[in-house]
């Protein structure tokens, strides 16, 4: 059941499942016409980039967007209090029951899609009741709660409109109905006589509103600011039938204002369908004359036309407002533009150079060569020492590997070709592949899956074997288990400052199980570098394995090969030069012809 | 989003296994048809359009010799329908005659019962045995109070619930030789499942009310192509006031108001566009309206392009829409001396009321052009003093 008072109190903190960027600008604009410090909205679930970009006042701002349920951060997960659902009518039902059984702290939210099947509303009804959270909708422009919230396109999705009919004080009319259009016109009208809204809720115009038009109006009763009720119903179905009888058992004794729309039908033997699914008039009852004259019994004023439903709500005692002014918002409004790009770790401003917000030289001042790459490269100010330690190892650890390597020869062979230092170097770059350097992205990838699923290393093996695959970051072509390579031994050593060692561990007992299938499948270079580096990024720098995850699939474990290795290319290409062998052409006898 | 009728055919071949009755649609092939039906038995012969009350209105035909089919189908397509169904013909006494329906309310499916169903069935309320089912589990207990095959009942109940059914009446169930038989079906289904009920049911089993326009066939196409909705009622196609309408109860308001001024009769059609349709689905409604509008045979035309203050509804995109289909008629508009009065509010009103009014004008077309601060019935008021 729906409370408003509660509504009104409780922090707003709102996620979106889907999204429509111009009914969510249009409820960032509602909180900061109604002077938040900030959105409401704090997530977005739905499919696409990481974030979508909105405006707050002037400035530009980014919501976070998570693609699944499990995704959302564990800090929001009790914060979150109401969502706006913006799914299709077919996924409606699925993405409700979902959000609503994986945030606690929800009190509920809106539906915003048409066309959700009947079975699906019932679910969903039954399903809030249980649980006792309020849902309004189907197919509703939502609810609105001046100053406190806007929970869908209600009131508008321009600010203008929501200047106009200013939905940001808080007056003594609750505006009822189950049709969007006639919420925000009635809205308007209440606002053109002097008065405000205390509350407005769209039950949405199909057959099986979760929120009942009978609750609605039970919580306009209960809503200690709401002294009138507008109510604006139409033809067809039994809603104010009910609304009736809890005006004559005295559960509604607020005064009732409505117009109930359709005596056009009256002109029709079979009338055809007008407005809303449900309005189509089964009985007398139903009929638009049936239905005013129920209510007028009850003790509603009910109005003959809608010219009189309109004097009926001028005659209304207008309510107390401030007049403001809301032009220097608008001026911010219209003043808005997109930015073109959008950067977290450095800026050029006014002359002045900033790396993660600090003065370029003293952010240089302070730090390592190795310490500046590991921030820059994470886009934090500061980094621990283990990381800063380690990363400055693997960057010169990872320098050159001889000529004979793919990358090498390709720069070699540019640079004899006569080719300038920028193609020499590219040249070889784009030899780094999986075969080639980029491995150590990759062993982190299946290191983070074993770790988070919990999947038991010889599972794991069995599962790379059972299917012929490699596993990246195992296996050397000289080094064995019994000749073990220096470089890993000297990589391990960083672990020794480590507690819990979950990836490093892990990545020891996969070696365990392939050394005993052959003896050259050790931990390699690769393997060791992406065990530690998750290592350090969990236990020193807190990434969470969510977080984690998002930097596997930036690649972020391939930069330090990638940065390291550009050294030993340009070095390849400078010594071809003071060599000058001129142009490389391969001798036949080195080329097998099949 | 609503509830529709599906025709009895598809209803039947859904229920019964190997349904043996045949359909006769426009396309159909009578004496091929006809040729399948043996000189042994007779025939019903009952038209198929979602129609209630057949029997009552003599659109259901019985005791039908194979050679007289043909006959029957053009006395039922002499009455203005087009879709027909023949089935077996079977000879039963009245007082085998049952009733049964299901229907989908707020807590669950309610289910009515009359031991003496027929056509008099609406007479007899006090007969009916009401009650509403949660959970299948229920259904042996009302099999037993009703005397009603418990496996009939769960079929019926499991297809309602499979194929998203609204509303399922059999009238009259008729309990012949201890076997119940379904004669008559209605049923409506909820549309918005027509995507989750696997082909079982689609918009092509809906039945074909009654013949259409072109221009009503072409609105049809633009609403299963839009993501916005779009509905068009014919009412008096040849009246004096064409409606182009935004949002399901702003349109009734407007079209109250044109009725509690004495104007009903004038009306030519009902329908309205919502949940921001873009600039060319606006244009493709727009166009078909118009087309009717100069079809109209009516000496005074006005066009009413009304709305409230839409939420979502971009009003500067949907009147680009407009003013695209009204340039493309302007000038037989003007012939015809139709004048258009408009009254909006949304999402970039400004732009979209000020594009209207200079185009009108332009054109010589202009009633009024008045944006949220006119209340919806003064614009009413205004066009109809101009008819």
């Amino acid at each position: 059941m729906i409370d408003i008072q509660t509504l009104r109190n409780t922090p707003h903190t709102i996620i979106a499942i889907g999204t429509y960027p111009a009914i969510i600008q249009a409820m960032i604009d509602f909180d900061f016409l109604s002077g938040k410090d900030k959105p409401s909205i704090a997530l977005i679930l739905a499919e696409g980039r990481n974030h979508e970009r909105y405006f707050w006042g002037k400035e530009e701002i980014l919501i976070p967007v998570v693609h699944e349920v499990h995704s959302i951060p564990d800090s929001l997960q009790k914060q979150i209090t109401f969502f706006v659902n913006f799914s299709s009518g077919r996924r409606t039902k699925d993405t409700t029951l979902e959000i609503l059984d994986a945030l606690p702290g929800l009190i509920g939210g809106a539906l915003f899609a048409e066309k959700v099947p009947e079975k699906h509303s019932l679910r969903m009804y039954a399903h809030a009741k249980k649980l006792g959270k309020f849902i309004v909708g189907p197919a509703s422009i939502g609810l609105l709660l001046p100053g406190s919230v806007k929970l869908g396109a209600i009131g508008g999705t321009d600010a203008r409109q929501l200047i106009s009919a200013d939905v940001f004080q808080r007056g003594s009319v609750a505006v009822l109905s189950a049709s969007g259009g006639m919420t925000n016109e009635l809205i308007n009208a209440v606002t053109r006589s002097n008065k405000r809204i205390s509350f407005s809720l769209a039950f949405g115009g199909e057959r099986f509103p979760v929120t009942t038009p009978t609750e609605a109006f039970l919580a306009a009763e209960k809503d200690l600011e709401t002294k009138t009720i507008i109510y604006f119903g139409e033809l067809g179905g039994s809603d104010e039938y009910d609304l009736a009888q809890l005006m004559q058992s005295g559960s509604i004794t607020k005064p009732i204002l409505c117009y109930i729309a359709g005596s056009v039908a009256e002109m029709f033997d079979t009338p055809p369908q007008f407005g809303h699914a449900k309005a189509l008039a089964q009985s007398k009852d139903e009929t638009a004359r049936g239905k005013r004259d129920m209510l007028e019994k009850a003790g509603a004023q009910v109005a003959e036309s809608f010219t009189e439903f309109l004097s009926m709500i001028n005659a209304l005692p207008v309510d107390q407002f401030e007049e403001k002014s809301y032009a220097h918002a608008l001026q911010l409004f219209a003043s808005r533009h997109e930015a073109l790009i959008t950067s977290s770790i450095s800026g050029d401003a006014n002359g002045v150079t900033g790396l993660l917000h600090e003065d370029l030289l003293s952010f240089v001042q302070k730090r390592s060569f190795a310490g500046i790459v590991c921030s820059l490269f994470l886009g934090r100010n500061e980094v621990s020492p283990e990381l800063e330690e380690f990363v400055d190892f693997v960057l010169r650890l990872l320098v050159d590997h001889g000529p004979n390597v793919s990358g090498a020869m390709n720069t070699i062979v540019t640079a004899r070709a006569g080719r300038d230092i920028v193609s020499s170097l590219v040249s070889g770059l784009l030899t780094i592949g999986p075969r080639f350097g980029g491995a150590i992205n990759q062993a982190a990838e299946n290191l983070l899956l074993g770790v988070t699923t919990g999947q038991d290393a010889a599972d794991f093996v069995e599962s790379f074997a059972s299917t012929r695959q490699y596993i990246a970051g195992i296996g050397h072509k000289k080094y064995r288990s019994d000749l073990p390579d220096p470089r890993v031994k000297a990589l391990k050593a960083f672990g020794e400052k480590l507690e819990q060692k979950r990836f490093l561990q892990y990545a020891l007992a996969i070696e365990k199980i392939t050394t005993q299938k052959k003896g050259n499948l050790i931990l390699n270079v690769d393997g060791a570098i992406a065990a530690i580096l998750l290592d350090i990024l969990s236990e020193k720098e807190h990434y969470s394995d969510q977080e984690l995850q998002t930097l596997v699939e930036s690649e972020f474990f391939n930069a330090f090969f990638i940065l390291s290795r550009s050294v030993g290319f340009l070095a390849h290409f400078l010594d071809q030069k003071r060599i000058d062998e001129g142009i490389f052409r391969l001798p036949d006898d080195l080329i097998l012809h099949i | 989003m609503a509830r529709k009728k599906i025709t009895e055919f598809r209803a039947k071949s859904l229920l019964i296994p190997n349904y043996q009755g045949i359909r006769i649609t426009p396309d159909s092939d009578i004496s091929k048809e006809v040729a399948k039906l043996q000189d042994t038995q007779t025939y019903v012969v009952k038209i198929d359009h979602g129609v209630k009350k057949r029997m009552k209105q003599g659109l259901i035909l019985l005791d039908i010799k194979r050679d007289a089919v043909p006959d029957a189908i053009e006395t039922l397509k002499a009455k203005g329908y087009t879709n027909f169904l023949i089935e077996p013909f079977l000879r039963y006494n009245p007082t085998e005659e049952r009733y049964l329906s299901l229907q989908r309310v707020r807590d669950g499916i309610m289910i009515l019962y009359a031991p003496q169903g027929g056509i008099e069935i609406e007479d007899r309320p006090e007969s009916l045995i009401a009650e509403t089912i949660h959970a299948p589990q229920e259904l042996a207990a009302f099999a037993e109070k009703t005397g009603l095959t418990p496996s009939l009942l769960q079929t019926i109940y499991e297809e309602f619930e499979e194929n998203y059914y609204a509303f399922f009446e059999i009238n009259p169930l008729v309990l012949h030789d201890g076997k119940f038989l379904p004669l008559d079906i209605a049923c409506e289904v909820d549309d918005a499942a027509e995507l989750l009920v696997h082909h079982r049911w689609s918009a092509d089993d809906f039945p074909i009310m009654t013949a259409k326009t072109e221009e009503e066939e072409n609105i049809d196409i633009l609403k299963t192509k839009s993501a916005a909705s779009f509905s068009f009622v014919p009412l008096n196609l040849n009246g004096s006031i064409f409606m182009l309408l935004s949002g399901g109860g702003v349109s009734i308001v407007l079209a109250d108001e044109v009725y509690n001024l004495g104007y009903g009769k004038e009306l030519a059609n009902y329908g309205e566009y919502s949940g921001n349709p873009n600039a060319e689905e606006t244009y493709l409604y727009t166009k078909n309206v118009l087309q009717l509008l100069l079809k109209s045979t009516a000496t005074k035309k006005v066009l009413l392009i009304g709305g409230g203050v839409a939420n979502f509804t971009d009003i500067a995109k949907t009147f680009t829409g407009v003013i695209h289909a009204l340039s493309e008629v302007a000038d037989q508009m003007q012939q015809q001396h139709v004048t258009v009065f408009v009254r909006r509010g949304g999402p970039n009103q400004a732009e979209g009321l000020a594009k209207m009014h200079n185009f009108l004008q332009e054109n010589n077309l202009l009633g009024a052009v008045c944006g949220p601060d006119t209340p919806l019935p003064d614009i009413v008021a205004q066009m109809v003093k101009t008819i």
